[in-house]
């Protein structure tokens, strides 16, 4: 059972994400993209990383697409002729993109992987939390820092001349 | 249960499908949507991992959450910079952003 | 619940960086004269590297670890060549500010459009004649994005797990891409910016996916569990393609970072495009970080083994020759110092491709000298730079001997120590990554760097002739009559220049305290 949903969701999830990569209409490439993150949100779940999921949705659906839609709202040219929208070697692009593809799913699928054999933590939540502060807090505390440069470049670039 | 690799073969494959957009794609935000693919992939990647061969340590919860903290950072640069770049040469697309050659 | 053993000193640095950026930042909205904040975060550059050489002279406890229970969750580690590196960030840090404390105003203050000011002034911000709220003036950020680049660096140099690697990595990455757009009156400034930032999250992607395999293959991200718990035979057969593929991917991003061939592509625009104070710290400043976190990655994920060595070898040939050939056909000058980087990088992976310690110890003396000299360089271009403009061509420094006589002999200096002539640092440094190359049984590799210097050679040698040799661009008499400006480096700029030459000059002569702190930092990474 398991198993069917995770082929109905990866079908999903690969077709929206190839339609984000080739559609003409940019705004609709947001919305595939939206899709796209549903569809991982639910790889999420199945994975047993719920809390992980319901950032997913927040963060990414609910902060990075909008950020996109955005940008593609404010970076629109009103005369938009038929713009093609590969650059001139897509082709090249798209064998490299298989090559890696199949390298990389060569090499995952040959290792035999064990099963663990460790169980589920109880609560991942607390035990994630404990660890934020605990193990992970030095990269805890540079990611701030990383947030504050973030917010500090995006308002110098993006401010209105005088 | 769902086998390790079937994820593990999605993330390629996702991974795949970001790098050509990255690549092949001529408007600024749409290689921005196929960067966020490709991070996405590694997010599978990691959750993957973590669920079927190291579930002792939270490592990869940990780890793909930063990865989308990062994500989100970088969207937010980039998206300032396209609005920048846009209102001084009234486009995004890489191609035509050719003021330097050589 | 463990709390993790916070050695406060290994993240000093960075804490001193941080704080004073916020500091900043926040005076930023009360002083009007954004002099201040330079000096202060020169003051704060200054501390950062007292508190690195705080940090080493306690050998009683070095390598001082922070984070989680050591071993597994040691996330930064405060070793000989962490500090060595964040010492060479910090000091590209303090001599980029101080070449930016006369000229950012060249690029980040803007009046409202409409309003005339002639922006041809030297020195200071005459605030009298611009009533306040038709000027904006970014220096405040300028600095902060800067000091936070800094922290990043010298966090990424200083860390011990791929996770701080990573997000260390992302917080110089980001305040970079800003920085190399921040001059809004030239176009190619914020084109450069989206190019750069548009490559970089790219490469992220790749670098990131290595870090997931690597994961995969042994269960942690702490380099210090791999490199001690871990070793590559001991690893089950089944695991095993993972490490090297993603070690390849890893090599991907870092590629990226350093510029190399044929990851290469964002530089030369990213250099030229970019304010020149930013381009000569970026030139440096990353390099430094990066190639310190590369030499710990491999030592822990690859070992240092034979096919990556070869692997490093091939890269740097191709670095090498790509940015010596390049360079020689530019016309831009900023153009023709960036691709001459890509080839000081090639010439520093040569030290990391023979995997030994004398390659590594040249490789990090090489990078301290790089730091001066390139930066050196860089201040030289701005000081010849027209205020208005971003680039500088060739004719900027036609005949600079007759005009300043004093500049044109320490860019000579500059030139010559980046073309390897002794008795100069340039020299010393590819002397000793290329007796490492020997060394390792790689002498064909230091056949073609030392080919590839000679090649070198003869564009810095032609800037030195433009110098001394040619007639300025501009007659006296133009100059005289007052049609052109002047060539007016400010004090800052000459300072900078005048520390870069100091800074080549005694580290090719004294080397005695520089290659005993190498020595002692290599020799606990384990190297054959």
């Amino acid at each position: 059972m398991e198993q069917l949903f995770f082929i109905l969701l990866a079908l999903l999830t690969l077709s929206a994400a190839l339609m984000v990569v080739t559609t003409r209409n940019l705004l609709h490439a947001a919305f595939w993209l939206i899709l796209v993150f549903f569809g991982i949100a639910g790889f999420f779940i199945l994975l047993h990383a719920e809390f992980l999921a319901v950032v997913q949705v927040l963060i990414y659906i609910g902060a990075i697409s909008t950020l996109i839609i955005f940008a593609i709202m404010l970076t629109r040219r009103i005369m938009d002729p038929q713009q093609p929208r590969f650059n001139s070697q897509w082709g090249l692009v798209g064998g490299l993109a298989a090559l890696l593809f199949v390298v990389l799913a060569a090499v995952t699928t040959r290792v035999a992987w064990p099963t663990t054999s460790a169980t589920l933590p109880a609560e991942p939540i607390k035990q994630l939390g404990a660890d934020f502060v605990g193990v992970y807090a030095v990269p805890f505390e540079v990611a701030s820092v990383l947030l504050v440069v973030a917010m500090i470049g995006a308002i110098i670039i993006a401010r209105e001349r005088g | 249960m769902v086998p390790l690799t079937w994820y593990l073969v999605l993330a390629a494959a996702l991974f795949a499908i970001g790098m050509f957009g990255v690549l092949a794609r001529k408007n600024a935000v749409a290689v921005l949507m196929g960067v966020e693919l490709m991070l996405n992939a590694v997010n599978i990647n990691l959750l993957a991992f973590w669920r079927y061969t190291a579930l002792g340590e939270l490592v990869g919860h940990a780890f793909a959450v930063f990865v989308i903290t990062v994500a989100a950072a970088e969207a937010a640069v980039g998206v300032a910079l396209f609005i920048a770049v846009y209102r001084q040469r009234d486009t995004v697309n890489v191609e035509e952003l050719d003021a330097m050659k050589g | 619940m463990t709390f993790p053993t916070l050695n406060f000193p290994v993240i000093a640095p960075q804490i001193v960086l941080v704080a004073a950026a916020l500091i900043i930042l926040l005076a930023d909205l009360m002083v009007a004269n954004k002099r201040i904040l330079g000096w202060i975060s020169l003051i704060a550059v200054i501390g950062a590297l007292a508190a690195v050489f705080v940090c080493r002279s306690d050998s009683a406890a070095f390598p001082l670890a922070l984070g989680g229970p050591s071993g597994p969750g040691t996330m930064a580690l405060a070793d000989g060549l962490g500090l060595f590196a964040s010492a060479a960030v910090l000091i590209a840090a303090g001599l980029a500010i101080l070449l930016a404390i006369e000229r950012v105003g060249d690029f980040s203050r803007f009046e409202k459009p409409g309003s005339e000011k002639k922006q041809a002034r030297s020195g200071d911000h005459p605030i009298a004649e611009a009533p306040g709220p038709q000027v904006t003036d970014r220096a405040g950020a300028y600095y902060a994005l800067l000091l936070l680049a800094t922290a990043g660096m010298t966090a990424m140099a200083t860390a011990s797990d791929l996770m701080t690697i990573f997000i260390a990595l992302e917080i110089f990455s980001l305040a970079l891409y800003i920085l190399v757009g921040f001059n809004r009156r030239d176009l190619r400034s914020g084109e450069a910016a989206l190019k750069y930032f548009l490559l970089g999250a790219f490469a992220s992607g790749f670098f990131l996916y290595g870090i997931a395999l690597i994961y995969a293959a042994t269960g942690t991200t702490s380099l210090e569990a791999i490199l001690h718990n871990i070793q590559p035979m001991s690893i089950s057969l089944p695991f095993r393609p993972l490490l090297p593929v993603g070690m390849g991917l890893l090599l991907v991003g870092f590629g990226f970072k350093l510029a190399l061939v044929p990851f290469h592509m964002w530089t030369p625009d990213a250099y030229q495009g970019a304010p020149t104070p930013v381009t000569a710290f970026m030139s440096v400043a990353t390099k430094a970080a990066a190639f310190a976190a590369l030499i710990r990655v491999l030592a822990a994920v690859a070992s240092y083994d034979r096919p990556w060595l070869l692997a490093l070898a091939a890269l740097a040939v191709l670095t090498m020759t790509l940015g010596n050939l390049a360079a020689l056909r530019q016309t831009s000058l900023k153009r023709m110092l960036a691709y001459s980087s890509i080839a000081h990088a090639g010439y520093l992976l040569i030290g990391l491709a023979a995997g030994n310690q004398l390659g590594v110890e040249g490789a990090l003396y090489y990078l301290l000298a790089y730091t001066f000299m390139n930066l050196g360089a860089f201040a030289v271009l701005l000081a010849v730079q027209r205020r208005d403009e971003n680039d500088v061509t060739g004719d900027r420094i036609l005949g600079l001997a007759g005009r300043q006589p004093l500049l044109a002999a320490l860019m000579a200096v500059l030139m010559f120590s980046l073309a390897g002539i002794p008795p100069l640092a340039g020299f010393f440094g590819k002397l000793y990554v290329f007796s490492g190359a020997v060394e390792a049984g790689l002498a064909w590799l230091a056949i073609v760097g030392v080919l590839n210097s000679a090649l070198g050679a003869y564009y810095y040698l032609r800037v030195t002739i433009l110098m001394f040799m040619a007639e300025p661009a501009e007659s006296d008499q133009e100059i005289s009559s007052g049609k052109v400006e002047t060539l007016q480096p400010g004090w800052a700029v000459m300072t900078t220049v005048v520390l870069a030459v100091l800074g080549t000059i005694v580290l090719g002569l004294w080397q005695w305290p520089w290659t005993q702190t190498i020595a002692q930092a290599v020799s606990t990474l384990a190297l054959r």
